[in-house]
């Protein structure tokens, strides 16, 4: 018997349509405030999913061990995003309709927290991410504002970018952007505040994910002769381009977000072939008490400080401040927890560093609870402005040198 | 120059595409479905290579070490799973392959975690030959491909078991009659299909960063070359895949780098509309 053409297309096509569904589920039994982590814990956020699930479940233990919020324990449905939106989607709807959580926590990478936030509108829960894109910022994907971030926007970062190629004297900018929404917010934020300091970019490309080589692309960058490229990339890809770009021997120097350029990278590449790199990340609020006690926190789960995963030191925040919003709200009402997001995060209100404090004091009255990842205070579109450190890459170290400020 | 440069980078990578859609070609040249499992398997060789390779400092010796894993692997998939589903609907089988890409990789995510990972090779700069930079490297992948291919064709063309193997993908009633032992052939089939994927994966693995789903991202170019070259037809994937590699980079200059996959894509489209069996598959009777 023999099979056709079509049947092996019709197969084909199926199995590219068959839903990935995958990742698992660790409920626990007896809570009556249902929260989905949903991160990135396979693909390319897996460095960092991990130690952001863990640090959900640890501040969901915290609060529940200071009594939960407004009555409630808080009860933590964990899926994987696989850093993939399709999955994204379905563990989402998963979450949504079958766990009826009231909030989805950690979603990484602006490609997953566009695609899940619509799904979260519609049901009325909150949203809170760790993704860069503008678009999140303003309707449709935030018109209900239910949507915060608790990352820098893309944006922020393209200005922080900019601050510091004019620092290190850079004349000959050119960008490299992974084809989506954060890879291209980084290098059109780079490109709009470099303009507007009368700058020029001399060269452009976005690059496709998933190549096995950036030969080419690389090609039609340093053509150009640039003193230094500026890149929106990821980990994996940022490998590959660094690899490539040594082997060509021509000299030229890197400003890479601090998710690409990072202790992975060096570690794949080895120190000659990252030396002088530029890593800019949003930091941490490394000096407060909350930081402290994420940091305890972070060393008991994952063995390693907590600076290591600056998307971990948000998930807690996530956790903590919608736990303090719900136990102001005195309800685990959505609606009006939403309404209480800013009144216990922003000033003006007694300076708190963790939920049980903050339980404490607002019997008294108003909080402003400081967080671990920044001083998380969200404006109108429940952005977040952190600091942006500038490290540089020496002897295969990644040294902080200054803080830029935007 | 500039396009005989995109060409030579283009080689390489249409290289990897080729050796995967060897590997479903010839599975579906005798099984008769999309092995769907075939890029995973290619992680698994990755990940093999990834082991031996700081122990030996070989990228020979990591190739082969690799190809008798895959090899290995695809043998006992075949024994555990495909085997038992013979006879059945193409979707069934296409299903379980499915089934056995998930548990491998996440066998793979289990035992190496999800962080990149990489061949830590000494980084050379590329031979200068009239213009053209060309990496050592590359050469040297190139030349396991070629090792590999050519050993593939040798085994279809010049063994008993080969004969035996393309009797089986012309006319699996014929071949039984013939006393030709089907069962002896598909094992050799997929130790045969395994080990073409095992390359692959080594290859990819040292050219880009080794991760749990790096295979499974590699399947849509590796179907869609495998179609593009005549489904059956090992001879076909090999020129597909090196098509599809060239073409993209070639086209960059002219359409950009956004959209260089979807022109192969659409060039595939044109050459299946002209000629629907594919560059060198031929068109299957119909009882």
């Amino acid at each position: 018997m023999n099979r056709t053409r079509r049947e092996f297309l019709a197969g084909t096509a199926g199995a590219m349509a068959l839903p990935l569904f995958a990742g698992s589920v660790f409920a626990q039994s007896g809570g009556s405030l249902r929260i989905g982590a949903l991160n990135p814990v396979t693909g390319a956020g897996g460095p960092y999913g991990e130690g952001m699930q863990k640090m959900i479940l640890a501040a969901a233990e915290a609060i529940n061990a200071a009594g939960g919020a407004a009555g409630s324990k808080i009860e933590i449905f964990a899926e994987d995003t696989q850093t993939d939106p399709q999955a994204a989607v379905l563990a989402a709807k998963k979450l949504i309709e079958v766990n009826k959580v009231e909030a989805v926590l950690g979603t990484w990478s602006s490609g997953i927290s566009l695609a899940v936030i619509p799904l979260t509108n519609d049901a009325g829960k909150i949203l809170m991410h760790t993704s860069g894109a503008p678009a999140l910022s303003v309707p449709p994907a935030n018109e209900k504002g239910l949507g915060y971030r608790f990352q820098a926007t893309n944006d922020r970062f393209g200005r922080a970018f900019a601050e510091i190629a004019e620092k290190e004297g850079f004349k000959r900018p050119a960008t490299m952007a992974f084809n989506n929404a954060s890879g291209i917010g980084n290098t059109e934020g780079f490109k709009k505040a470099w303009t507007a300091k009368g700058g020029e970019v001399v060269s452009e490309v976005v690059y496709e994910p998933k190549q096995a080589s950036y030969r080419s692309e690389l090609m039609q960058i340093l053509a150009a002769q640039p003193d230094v490229i500026v890149t929106g990339s990821y980990v994996g890809d940022t490998t590959i381009i660094l690899r490539e770009w040594y082997q060509t021997g021509q000299p030229v120097k890197w400003i890479i977000p601090g998710w690409a350029a990072n202790s992975d990278l060096v570690a794949a590449l080895g120190a000659d072939v990252v030396e002088g790199i530029i890593s800019v990340d949003s930091i941490s609020n490394e000096k407060a008490p909350s930081f402290a006690a994420y940091d305890k926190a972070y060393q008991a789960a994952m063995g390693k400080p907590g600076t290591d995963n600056v998307y971990a030191a948000m998930t807690w925040d996530m956790m903590t401040v919608l736990a303090l919003a719900v136990e102001a709200a005195g309800s685990t009402d959505m609606a009006k927890v939403n309404e209480k997001m800013r009144d216990v995060a922003n000033p003006e209100g007694t300076k708190v560093y963790t939920f049980a404090e903050g339980k404490e004091a607002l019997k008294s009255g108003p909080i402003n609870y400081e967080g671990a990842s920044s001083v998380l205070d969200f404006d109108e579109h429940g952005d977040v402005t952190p600091d942006f450190s500038a490290s540089f890459v020496e002897d295969g170290k990644i040294n902080r040198r200054y803080v830029v400020k935007i | 120059m500039y396009f005989a440069q995109l060409a030579v980078n283009g080689l390489v990578q249409g290289l990897v595409i080729s050796l995967a859609a060897m590997s479903i070609t010839l599975v579906f040249g005798i099984v008769r479905f999309p092995n769907a499992a075939t890029g995973d398997v290619m992680t698994v060789g990755a990940f093999s290579g990834l082991v031996v390779y700081p122990m030996t400092g070989s990228l020979l010796a990591s190739g082969i070490f690799a190809v008798i894993v895959t090899a290995a692997v695809a043998l006992i998939s075949h024994l555990l799973v495909f085997r038992r589903l013979a006879g059945r609907s193409v979707v069934a089988l296409l299903v379980a392959s499915i089934g056995v890409g998930f548990v491998l990789r996440s066998i793979m995510g289990l035992v190496f975690g999800h962080q990149p990972m990489v061949f830590s090779m000494p980084l050379s700069r590329p031979y200068r030959i009239g213009g053209l930079a060309i990496n050592p490297l590359d050469l040297q992948l190139a030349l396991l491909a070629a090792v590999m291919l050519a050993l593939a064709f040798a085994v279809l063309h010049l063994t008993p078991i080969g004969r035996q193997m393309r009797a089986v993908a012309d006319n699996p009633s014929l071949a039984r009659v013939s006393g030709i032992r089907s069962g002896r052939v598909l094992a050799a089939l997929w130790v045969l299909a395994g080990a073409i994927a095992g390359a692959g994966g080594v290859m990819l693995g040292v050219k880009t960063v080794v991760n749990p789903e790096m295979g499974w991202d590699m399947l849509m170019p590796a179907f869609a070359a495998a179609i593009f070259g005549g489904i059956g037809s090992p001879a076909g994937a090999l020129l597909a895949g090196l098509i599809l590699g060239v073409v993209q980079e070639m086209s960059t200059p002219f359409v950009g780098f956004t959209y260089k996959i979807a022109l192969s894509f659409a060039i595939m489209l044109v050459v299946l509309l002209r000629r629907p069996t594919g560059l060198l598959g031929r068109i299957e009777g119909v009882r």
